[in-house]
């Protein structure tokens, strides 16, 4: 049974609509991140799951339990926000047994277990300061104490880690997935950091405009991205989208775009002829050797190995592609490239446009071939 | 060249000083120079000889103190009732989202766009038709009315610096909203309502017209009118003794100024910034 429910949930303030037509089932003790650039419903997600804004329809569930009308306290629920909201006034202690006073745990009791979540979250020394005299870092380790001081169902985090360095950051990020593993609980993640998201989570709900585009364990939002607004959206350096035409070609459907023909492999039921776009990750493009040939735009060396930019013919589509390091290329020089034909993506037009491909897709897991004949 | 730019500066700023504290200072030396030294020429700057019999008569000879409870009453019912008032009203303007929430914040600063003059016949006909004429609760009402809108524009300043998700996670973390009001808000508001209500006492404390309008029975005269009527007649005024209470009327202000001062400069700054 799911632990955490959305039904057709939807939150509109007038006329703008945050939510909308939010289905989404939670299993038990999963780590679901809910991803998506700025403004596109999270943090209103996750209110209305705490209890702090309601839906303006549908209905939501905990356990089974409709939520829809009871107030945060009566939900069973623990949060960490984004600006942690450590109460000023209290000290570390005090923050942390906060929830416990709230909800009649009697004195004795809320001391050692107080003392229990600042061991595991190394807070001893800090116990008796007040929030305004700590490091973000620090705060950040409060703000989580308090949530887990209480052992709730679900656990809600509001992008936790984006106020932190990126080195902090990295550390945290190990840090949740442990706590999580041990603690066993069901928690709702909010971020806009895809590598978060990639790297944490059990399953990915990625949310454009109040809408989910799709909800899917990482690997497959990365490999079988559901439109084109996912396919854009997941990835570093981000997916190639090529608009052009899908049309039949000699030896089956085949995408055209200037300066580019490339044979795709096989296609959802019912795909018609006509615009499309195509989806090509940056390492299903090979350098130095192909059919194809470009003009080199940029190199960017990171090391390891080097993102290359380059425009096909007079005019062509601009591709970025990654290749081991050591390639001699300069900007403005030709170079000759092979595209992964099996691997691409394709969808249909539009910036949400739907996966085309055919259900398991051949391009995740396809050895890297010849791009084929234009 | 900037040294002479200093002393410039110095010597102005005291000269500021000067004329503001030496009223203050004669205020005091008067009231406690005996009346023979009173109208001595040329002045003594320094009183030859220090009384406190002024100070004697005005205790037990006069409904000085009557009407020094007067004022206490008066000014503590006041603030608490503006207080009260102001921090509900700065809650809900701040916090709840309805039509015409900032039109009706700008709405009752109206009163300070009329002058009292205006407003005081109406106020007065209408606390006869209540048939609370004449009495202090009367006078709280109307100075409640008068400090109420800057009261509740200081605090909802105060009130919107208050981060809106610690009140959200203190409802996680299953606190009622009046739980989460009492326990994140208050605290956090303190500064607020601390120089809110030190504004509020000092207004109600110092207020002349309307409890001169208002108010015309001892039993509810409060300080201001009270040592006017008293002490000043057509025909004599009573220095001595009328210093005296000024310098009395003056103590609780100053105490409270000196304890709470820093709250009142910050409230001040914090009006200022967000309002
Ligand atoms: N209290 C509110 N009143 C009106 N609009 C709001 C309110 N809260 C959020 N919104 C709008 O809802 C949309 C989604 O906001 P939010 O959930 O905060 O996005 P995210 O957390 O993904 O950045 C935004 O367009 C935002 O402007
Ligand atoms: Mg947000």
């Amino acid at each position: 049974m799911a632990d955490v429910e959305f039904r057709k949930v939807r939150k509109a303030w007038g006329a703008v609509v945050a939510v909308d037509d939010l289905d989404l089932a939670i299993e038990a003790g999963e780590f679901v991140s809910l991803l998506g650039p700025s403004g596109c419903g999270k943090t209103t997600t996750l209110r209305m799951l705490a209890g702090l804004d309601f839906p303006s329809a549908g209905e939501i569930l905990i356990g089974g339990r409709r939520v829809n009308d009871l107030p945060p306290a009566q939900r069973d629920i623990a949060m960490v926000f984004q600006s942690y909201a450590l109460y000023p006034h209290m000290t570390v202690a005090e923050n942390i047994a906060y929830p416990l006073k709230k909800r009649g745990v009697p004195r004795g009791e809320r001391g050692p277990r107080v003392a229990k979540v600042a061991e595991m979250l190394q807070l001893g020394p800090l116990l008796d300061r007040r929030p305004r005299q700590l490091s973000g870092g620090q705060q950040q380790r409060v703000a989580l104490g308090r949530a887990l001081v209480r052992d709730p169902r679900v656990f809600l985090l509001d992008e936790p880690l984006s106020n932190l360095d990126a080195k902090l950051r990295g550390h945290m990020r190990a840090e949740l997935v442990e706590l999580h593993r041990r603690l066993g609980r069901t928690m709702v993640y909010v971020t806009h950091d895809q590598l978060e998201a990639m790297t944490m989570s059990d399953r990915i709900a990625i949310l454009e405009g109040g809408r989910l585009q799709q909800f899917a364990p990482p690997q497959a939002v990365y490999a079988a991205p559901a439109n084109r607004f996912v396919a854009g959206f997941i990835g570093t350096p981000s997916m190639n989208l090529i608009d052009g035409e899908l049309a039949a070609g000699p030896a089956g459907p085949e995408f055209r775009a200037p300066g580019l023909a490339l044979a795709v492999g096989p296609l959802a039921a019912g795909t018609q002829p006509g615009p499309a776009c195509l989806g090509l990750r940056p390492e299903h493009l090979s350098f130095g050797t192909g059919p194809l040939a470009g003009t080199v735009q940029l190199v960017e060396e990171t090391g390891h190995e080097a993102i290359i930019a380059v425009t096909l013919g007079e005019g062509g589509p601009r591709l970025v592609g990654r290749s081991p390091a050591g390639l001699a290329l300069r900007v403005g020089g030709q170079v000759r490239l092979a595209l992964n034909g099996p691997a691409a993506h394709l969808f249909a037009p539009g910036p949400t446009g739907r996966r085309l491909n055919a259900p398991s897709p051949s391009g995740a897991v396809a050895a890297a071939a010849a791009g084929d004949q234009p | 060249m900037t040294a002479i730019r200093r002393v410039l500066f110095n010597l102005f700023a005291w000269t500021v000083v000067l004329a503001v504290a030496f009223p203050l200072f004669w205020m005091i030396v008067t009231s406690v120079k005996p009346q023979s030294e009173l109208f001595r020429r040329p002045p003594t700057f320094l009183p030859e000889t220090v009384t406190f019999e002024h100070y004697w008569t005005l205790l037990t000879r006069t409904g000085f103190l009557d009407y020094f409870r007067n004022s206490v009453i008066l000014s503590v019912a006041t603030t608490l009732t503006v207080v009260a008032i102001a921090t509900l009203g700065a809650y809900s303007l701040v916090r709840f989202r309805y039509r015409g929430r900032e039109s009706l914040a700008f709405l009752v600063l109206f009163t300070y766009l009329l002058p009292s003059v205006v407003l005081i016949i109406p106020l007065y006909l209408m606390l006869v038709t209540l048939g609370v004429s004449n009495t202090i609760f009367s006078l709280v009402i109307a100075y409640t009315t008068f400090a109420l809108p800057y009261a509740l524009w200081l605090l909802r300043s105060f009130m919107a610096g208050i981060p809106e998700d610690l009140e959200s996670a203190a409802l996680v973390d299953g606190a009622s909203r009046m739980g989460a009001f009492r326990d994140i808000i208050l605290p956090q508001l303190l500064p607020g309502i601390i120089s809110t209500a030190l504004f509020t006492f000092i207004l109600s404390w110092n207020e002349y017209l309307y409890a001169l309008v208002l108010v015309n029975s001892d039993a509810a005269r409060p300080l201001t009118t009270g040592v006017m009527s008293m002490l000043i007649s057509a025909f004599n005024i009573e220095w001595s003794l009328l210093m005296a209470a000024s310098v009395m009327m003056s103590v609780p202000l100053i105490v409270a100024f000196a304890f709470l001062q820093s709250y009142l400069t910050s409230g001040f700054g914090a009006g200022g910034v967000k309002g």
